[in-house]
């Protein structure tokens, strides 16, 4: 599980690849509690190279969400494998995030 | 052809000097859901029990994912334990704990997770078995429907491979047996889990199954998609699938020897 | 004759089986306590801590009531033998002594054996004919360090901490007789009972407190993880638990004070 940052404008860019599992989410959160701290107020997060996330990484997102939504910040998910996309739907978590299908179209919505 | 999650090879178990399994061979694919069904002392509850590792059988094996679960020690049973789980056929939730308590044990017990985390997946897991809300509630409370759900959401706590079950429908009624059915339907598909259920609600088996093997007497007659089984020729299934009374499996004692029986 | 012996041999492997039993629960007990948190997994504090409150409070209201009448009845009776050699003020130092030595700690083992003994084998052998505790296994949670470990600490800690309130509740009882029955004058009485009594008696007592309260706790425990046959099994695990813990407190009572006495301590 790796996470590499990177900006495109206003907009810090998540790149995370590997699996998201009970073993990796606690690593997650911590990169997370990074930018919570900085207060980034626009997050974009890029699963194209992310195999399977487990529900100890969709309940990271969640929290991420509601953490940012407290300073007033917006978290966009993209580039969902199928699999992965399954498993936010399964638990509801789809309607709750801004889910893009391109990197390109969730830049233009913040 | 499916990959072989679970496989059991000449499984013998005695107690005292009756033969409960007698030589059990089957396989159980990735993602499907498997009934083991028959009569009541058939050995089934004693297979299931071989299956987690909570007996050690006389001889033969049993592999889970190409582990042979007869040999490890306790710490390498623990490290499968955390990769199924199980629900029993009294959803033995812990009297003491909270709903919420019951269903974040196996993440606070195994895992290095935040609290704040568990919260959001324990309420995550309850909405999945359609208890939102719940949490606070002690198992007293609960109705027997209710609690099997709070049993499945514990069961699937730490996102296993596989799950076990015990009886689902035991002490139910036919509309809850029902929606237990369709969430254990549910979570097998969706989160692509293995199923393997142990039952001998007739309803039960042919809504959920994908293959079902029939026990009698310690010994596999059959094992077989849901047609094969509805369509067998073996009297002893067809007397089972119907309900009869007639039949191979005898409940009732014949004239012959009933004298000599009673006069004994 | 072989009959007999054998008729012997099955009345003694029943209890047999059970000590052993009892003495492994033990062992993993002590492994969980002392290996178990460095190779595996600890125990939780929180639950020896609530463990703790629970023997605590179960108890403390018995135990001083208890140890108050003990302590008056055994003034009433001394009294009525030292009068007579014109040595009344000696059942200050009589009623502080064997308060301390023998009286507080096993009084103290008997009430908590049948309270809170009881509750943990009830809690423990419900769980068991429920399938609770196949659940924990199947969880991989170990039902020694999860269950037994703390209320082994709970009760550990607390069977000392009752003793000394069994032992200042019982001189008290003895107080009250010698002051308003015998009018003993209440300095005397206090400096008797400080002067004779010797910081070994009491933490002798306090020595055999602590094995009482391992007994409970194992014979409890045991006996809850080996119950068996629905709520029937309950209630007879309960009572073979309290009997028993009563059999064994009365024999490491005995056997303990032997040793502090031929060992002169």
């Amino acid at each position: 599980m790796s996470v590499k940052e990177r900006n495109e404008g206003d907009v810090m860019v998540l790149d995370l690849s590997g699996e998201i599992n009970i073993n990796t989410s606690p690593d997650v959160r911590k990169c997370f509690d990074k930018l919570i701290k900085e207060q980034k107020k626009k997050i974009l997060l890029n699963f194209e190279e992310v195999g399977y996330i487990d529900s100890s990484g969709l309940a990271t997102m969640v929290e991420m969400m509601q953490r940012m939504k407290r300073f007033g910040g917006t978290l966009r998910l993209t580039n969902l494998t199928d699999k992965v996309r399954g498993l936010f739907e399964i638990t509801k978590l789809d309607r709750l995030f801004g889910i893009f299908p391109s990197e390109e179209e969730a830049l233009k919505d913040f | 052809m499916a990959k072989t999650v679970i496989k059991v090879e000449n499984l013998i178990k005695t107690f005292g000097n009756r033969r409960v399994l007698d030589g059990i061979n089957l396989e159980v694919y990735e993602g499907e859901t498997f009934v083991i069904m028959g009569g009541s002392g058939c050995g089934k509850s004693t297979l299931l029990r071989h299956l987690i590792g909570a007996i050690k059988p006389d001889s033969g094996e049993v592999r889970i994912k190409d582990k042979d679960i007869t040999q490890l020690d306790t710490h390498g049973m623990d490290e499968i334990k955390k990769r199924f789980g199980m629900l029993f056929q009294s959803s033995a939730l812990l009297d003491s704990l909270s709903v919420e308590e019951n269903v974040s044990l196996p993440l606070k017990e195994h895992t290095k997770l935040a609290p704040d985390i568990i919260k959001i997946m324990v309420k995550m897991k309850l909405g999945l078995v359609g208890l939102r809300g719940f949490e606070n509630h002690m198992p007293s409370e609960l109705s027997g429907g209710m609690k099997k759900r709070v049993g499945l959401a514990r069961a699937i706590a730490m996102d296993p491979d596989i799950v076990f079950y015990d009886e689902p429908s035991a002490g139910l009624d036919p509309v809850v047996t029902a929606v237990i059915d369709k969430l254990m339907i549910d979570l097998s598909k969706k989160l692509l889990i293995t199923s393997v259920v142990v039952t001998h609600d007739m309803n039960s088996v042919f809504r959920i199954a994908d293959r079902i093997a029939m026990l009698h007497k310690g010994k596999i007659l059959q094992i077989g998609t849901k047609e094969e089984i509805k369509n067998s020729t073996n009297p002893i299934v067809q007397q089972f699938i119907a309900g009869d009374v007639e039949g191979p499996i005898q409940f009732l004692t014949k004239g012959d020897d009933y004298l000599e029986h009673l006069t004994q | 004759m072989i009959s007999f012996i054998e008729q012997i041999g099955a009345f003694f492997r029943r209890p047999f089986e059970k000590a052993l039993g009892e003495l492994r629960l033990f062992l993993q007990v002590i492994y969980w306590i002392f290996v178990g948190p460095f190779v595996r997994k600890p125990f939780s504090w929180r639950s020896t801590a609530n463990q703790m409150a629970f023997s605590g409070v179960h108890s403390v209201i018995i135990v001083f009531f208890v140890a108050l009448f003990t302590g008056i009845v055994l003034a009433m009776q001394s009294a009525y033998q030292l009068v007579q050699f014109g040595v009344k003020s000696l059942v200050a130092t009589l009623v502080a002594v064997s308060m301390a030595r023998e009286l507080g700690p096993v009084f103290t083992a008997l009430v908590v054996a049948g309270r809170v003994g009881s509750a943990i084998t009830a809690e423990i052998s419900s769980m068991k004919v429920n399938e609770q505790i196949e659940a924990l296994d199947t969880m991989a949670i170990n039902p020694v360090r999860f269950l037994a470990v703390p209320r082994f600490l709970g009760l550990l800690v607390m069977m000392p901490c009752l003793t000394i309130l069994a032992d200042v509740m019982g001189m008290l009882g003895g107080f009250i007789i010698g002051y308003f029955s015998l009018k003993i004058n209440p300095g005397l009485y206090m400096n008797m009972t400080v002067k004779f009594l010797l910081l070994k008696d009491i933490y002798t007592g306090l020595f055999k407190s602590m094995i009482f309260g391992v007994i409970i706790a194992i014979v409890g425990c045991y006996e809850g993880l080996n119950a068996s046959g629905g709520a029937e099994g309950v209630g007879r695990s309960t009572t073979v638990s309290v009997v028993s813990s009563f059999i064994l407190i009365i024999l490491a009572d005995c056997l303990l004070t032997g040793i502090f006495y031929f060992l002169n301590i």
